[in-house]
């Protein structure tokens, strides 16, 4: 019936998984069977089972009970909470990366702004 | 080195062409936040930047859009310091905690590993999705690079 309520949490577990980032990507081309999304992958079709279980309980996927053959459908929106947090997290330390990589390379390339590197240098504070 | 990821964690990692003190210094020195802790187009003045380096202590930064001038306010205390090679903070707000290592590569290099956990709920809100309206291609690619968070080079 309907999935539980997705949480982060959840989807982040299930999305650390391949195969079933797989079946996401799959899925966000449109609707498709156990036996559609089976057919890519060396598993069988319990495995495939498995990881589409994972996927309905966290939300990010649901399936009609029409007739045997129940069609998986990819949840954007719940998707689209994910990507959206996990893109503006990495873009942030990504630029906050780079520009310290500049500051590293400033910093070292002024004479007497940097400290020496001396090997075992405990807590320092000048 | 990396077991199956728990519950909602991601990991960032950066090798700087820098010592180990000299990077930890940049995390935690006010005087070196300030050039690089806000992304593009974000400044981090100097004035508002708050870090009392001990268990409990505050780490506080406001960062303000150089565009429109708004401003987000970290408040986040530090739980942990072993200087130079590992921070933990946690954001009271949120509840998402930061753990930083650095690892001294030799040779002058350091890696930075930013490993985050408890992502928070409140982005599961409908005005935050309405937020999050992004490309599913892209969202693929994020997705295939990031949540695995296996050892990055």
């Amino acid at each position: 019936m309907t999935a539980a309520p997705g949480r982060l949490d959840d989807m982040f577990i299930a999305l650390a998984d391949p195969t079933r980032r797989a079946i996401v990507t799959r899925l966000a081309r449109g609707d498709a069977t156990v036996n559609e999304l089976a057919a890519p992958f060396d598993m069988t079709l319990p495995g495939i089972s498995k990881h589409l279980k994972v996927l309905e309980r966290c939300g990010l996927i649901t399936r009609t009970r029409s007739a045997q053959f129940r069609p998986c459908h990819l949840e954007r929106t719940a998707l689209d909470a994910v990507a959206g947090w996990i893109a503006e997290n990495q873009r942030i330390w990504s630029e906050r990366f780079d520009k310290l990589d500049r500051h590293l390379r400033d910093l070292q390339e002024t004479p007497g702004t940097a400290p020496p590197a001396a090997p075992g240098r405990g807590g320092n504070h000048d | 080195m990396t077991d199956q990821p728990q519950a909602a964690e991601l990991t960032y990692t950066r090798v700087f062409e820098a010592p180990r003190d000299l990077v930890f210094r940049c995390m935690t020195e006010p005087e070196h936040l300030t050039h690089f802790w806000g992304p593009d187009g974000v400044s981090t003045p100097l004035e508002n930047i708050t870090v009392d380096l001990r268990p409990g202590g505050a780490f506080e930064t406001v960062m303000v859009n150089d565009a429109d001038g708004s401003s987000y306010a970290m408040r986040a205390v530090f739980v942990e310091i072993s200087a130079p090679d590992r921070l933990v903070w946690t954001d009271p707000g949120s509840g998402m905690t930061t753990t930083s290592t650095f690892t001294d590569l030799g040779g002058g290099r350091t890696e930075v590993r930013i490993h985050q956990v408890n992502v928070p709920e409140p982005f599961l809100s409908p005005q935050a999705q309405a937020g999050f309206v992004t490309s599913l291609d892209r969202c693929a690619a994020y997705l295939a690079a990031l949540v695995s968070g296996g050892p990055a080079r």
